[in-house]
């Protein structure tokens, strides 16, 4: 078969140029820092010093500690968010009227900037004394917590944002899958006497697998890479109670400048999720062999 | 009928009419609940920006109060357009790069006969998931050693990743939708390979391009990481700007000034978003989903 070499490169070669420089070059750069001693106060005494930096990241409690509460926020979040975003789906499936609108409605945390929406968490929200979370329990009686600035108080503000912030998105990919799903085996099952959460479990949920996996796997590359809302909401802290992996690269990186170090980090961040990623895919490609 | 099998296969404790309006009545109530958790926080800071000094965090909370624009003045006056500026020019030049690059790439990937045409995708989309961390801190002293921080242009190329990746995957699906008879209808009327593409493909794939570009502009406007790290002093956009505000704050003033820096940020994409709301989703998942 021919291969359209020289046109490939015309229409694609640009592309991958750009990607080149903005992906594949800063990559190369990681790799290669994450090798030295790199420290933007002692650049002139940058030397290679082998897997050092990987060796000093097991050994770091601080690096042990952020891995883990990064994957602990990932796991809220996406769980709470598949759970919610799927139970609203389903919801939409009644019809009412201005449903349309609703559903665009809805979407709209989405699309929301990121940042703007945890300011308004954290200074609305979240304020110890002025704040409307606290206005609500206080009214209610119950106790006041000094949200973004307590474990583990601060633990959950961040995840109550990157859940409002998410959400919507699960929503809108069950919905969609829903609203492509056949009618004919719902209405055989209901003729059969299976209830509404038989109905659910038993075939709404296998059919509609591949979106569900999708979904989760995009969930979790967002919520395990998630800088933003939580940069802006705790900074990392109290203490550093809620550095996630993003974070402590960038503390590492532009605080305490240990470039290297820093990027040591960043690697094994990206090689973590790489595998958590790989073995859903793996899972959801032996599920569907098994099944045909 | 199948009405009539479950009401015979279940007691019931009421009529079915009532546990019928019952059921309506919970999920309207469910929707309203839903609805008000998703856009309470939006509503709650528009209503903030117009709000004075002491109106915006008082307690209990008012909603009806004398509405001022004095925050939106206070706003402007504190190099606004600065912000703005950097964020319109930064956003709107990645995007219209990520377009012209990012189009015909897609077009190569649908038509053309290559090798490892699904290798390179899947390296395409891998970039879509990689934490961008390990892009953004190599770029910081790349960049830091060209001298090229705060650089409005290399700011340009560098929001690309963000965007260049679904650009190529949401267009190859919607070339992939155009029927090959067009093309090749074209090129036994002796049109060229670049003719047929941009005078028969890209005519066709407009209402693609139209929605990718607004979502692309949404995506690299509401960016923050590359922003903070790479922008130096010169080029700040809009989100970096905002997080200004979050240093020492005690004094209630800025307050009001924050809500009108958000709902300013906010509001076009907000408007740009519900016009191509039809397509968000598979802007978020690059077409995959």
């Amino acid at each position: 078969m021919a291969r359209d070499t020289k046109a490939a490169l015309a229409y694609i070669g640009p592309a991958m140029f750009v990607l080149l420089i903005v992906a594949a070059l800063p990559l190369a750069v990681a790799l290669a820092t994450s090798t030295t001693n790199w420290h933007l106060h002692r650049a002139a005494q940058r030397e290679f010093i082998g897997l050092a930096n990987y060796i000093r990241l097991f050994g770091d409690p601080r690096f042990i500690y952020s891995l883990r509460v990064t994957l602990l926020y990932t796991a809220v979040s996406v769980g709470v968010s598949m759970v919610g975003g799927f139970v609203l789906a389903l919801m939409m499936r009644r019809t009412f009227p201005g449903r349309n609108l609703v559903r665009a409605l809805l979407t709209i945390p989405l699309i929301m900037t990121p940042v703007v929406s945890a300011t308004m968490y954290r200074v609305f929200f979240y304020d110890a004394d002025r704040g409307l979370f606290n206005w609500i329990l206080g009214t209610l009686g119950l106790p006041t917590p000094v949200w973004v600035a307590s474990w583990p108080m601060a633990f959950y503000a961040i995840c109550i944002i990157q859940i409002w912030f998410m959400t919507p998105f699960v929503f809108l990919v069950c919905d969609a899958a829903m609203e492509s799903l056949p009618r004919e085996p719902f209405d055989a099952a209901k003729i059969d006497g299976a209830g509404y959460f038989q109905r659910i479990f038993r075939l709404v949920i296998p059919m509609m697998r591949d979106t569900l996996i999708f979904a989760l796997i995009f969930r979790i590359t967002i919520d395990y890479r998630m800088f933003d809302t939580i940069y802006v909401t705790t900074r990392g802290g109290p203490a550093r109670y809620t550095e996630v992996m993003s974070v402590w690269v960038y503390n590492r990186a532009l605080r305490s400048f240990d470039v290297g170090y820093a990027n040591a980090g960043s690697v094994v961040m990206a090689l973590v999720v790489a595998l958590i990623c790989l073995a859903l895919m793996m899972y959801n490609y032996r599920r569907r062999e098994a099944v045909s | 009928m199948s009405e009539q099998v479950r009401s015979v296969q279940r007691t019931r404790f009421i009529a079915p009419r009532v546990e019928r309006s019952l059921i309506t009545a919970g999920h309207a109530l469910l929707v309203v609940a839903t609805l008000v958790a998703a856009l309470f926080p939006l509503f709650w800071v528009f209503l903030g920006s117009f709000k004075l000094p002491a109106d915006v965090m008082r307690l209990p909370p008012v909603i009806i109060f004398e509405p001022t624009i004095a925050n939106y003045l206070t706003v402007i006056r504190d190099r606004f357009v600065f912000f703005f500026e950097n964020s319109v020019v930064i956003s709107g030049g990645s995007v219209l790069l990520t377009i012209i690059v990012g189009v015909p790439a897609a077009y190569g990937l649908s038509r053309l006969r290559i090798r490892f045409k699904k290798t390179l995708m899947l390296l395409i989309l891998s970039v879509r998931f990689a934490p961008y961390i390990i892009f953004a801190l190599p770029l910081f002293l790349i960049m830091s050693e060209l001298g090229l921080i705060g650089h409005r242009p290399s700011l340009v190329v560098v929001y690309t990743i963000i965007n260049l990746p679904v650009v190529i995957w949401l267009m190859r699906a919607f070339f992939d939708d155009i029927p090959t008879e067009l093309d090749e209808a074209a090129a036994i009327d002796g049109a060229s390979r670049f003719r047929t593409f941009m005078s028969i493909l890209i005519p066709c794939a407009r209402p693609g391009i139209a929605t990718v570009t607004i979502l692309s502009f949404i995506f690299a406007w509401n960016e923050y990481l590359f922003a903070l790290i790479l922008s130096g002093r010169d080029s700040q956009t809009l989100t970096v700007g905002l997080t200004r505000f979050l240093g020492g704050m005690e004094d209630a003033i800025r307050w009001g000034q924050l809500s009108a820096w958000s709902v300013a940020i906010v509001a076009p994409i907000v408007i740009l978003a519900l016009l191509v709301n039809r397509h968000l989703r598979r802007g978020f998942t690059g077409g995959l989903g």
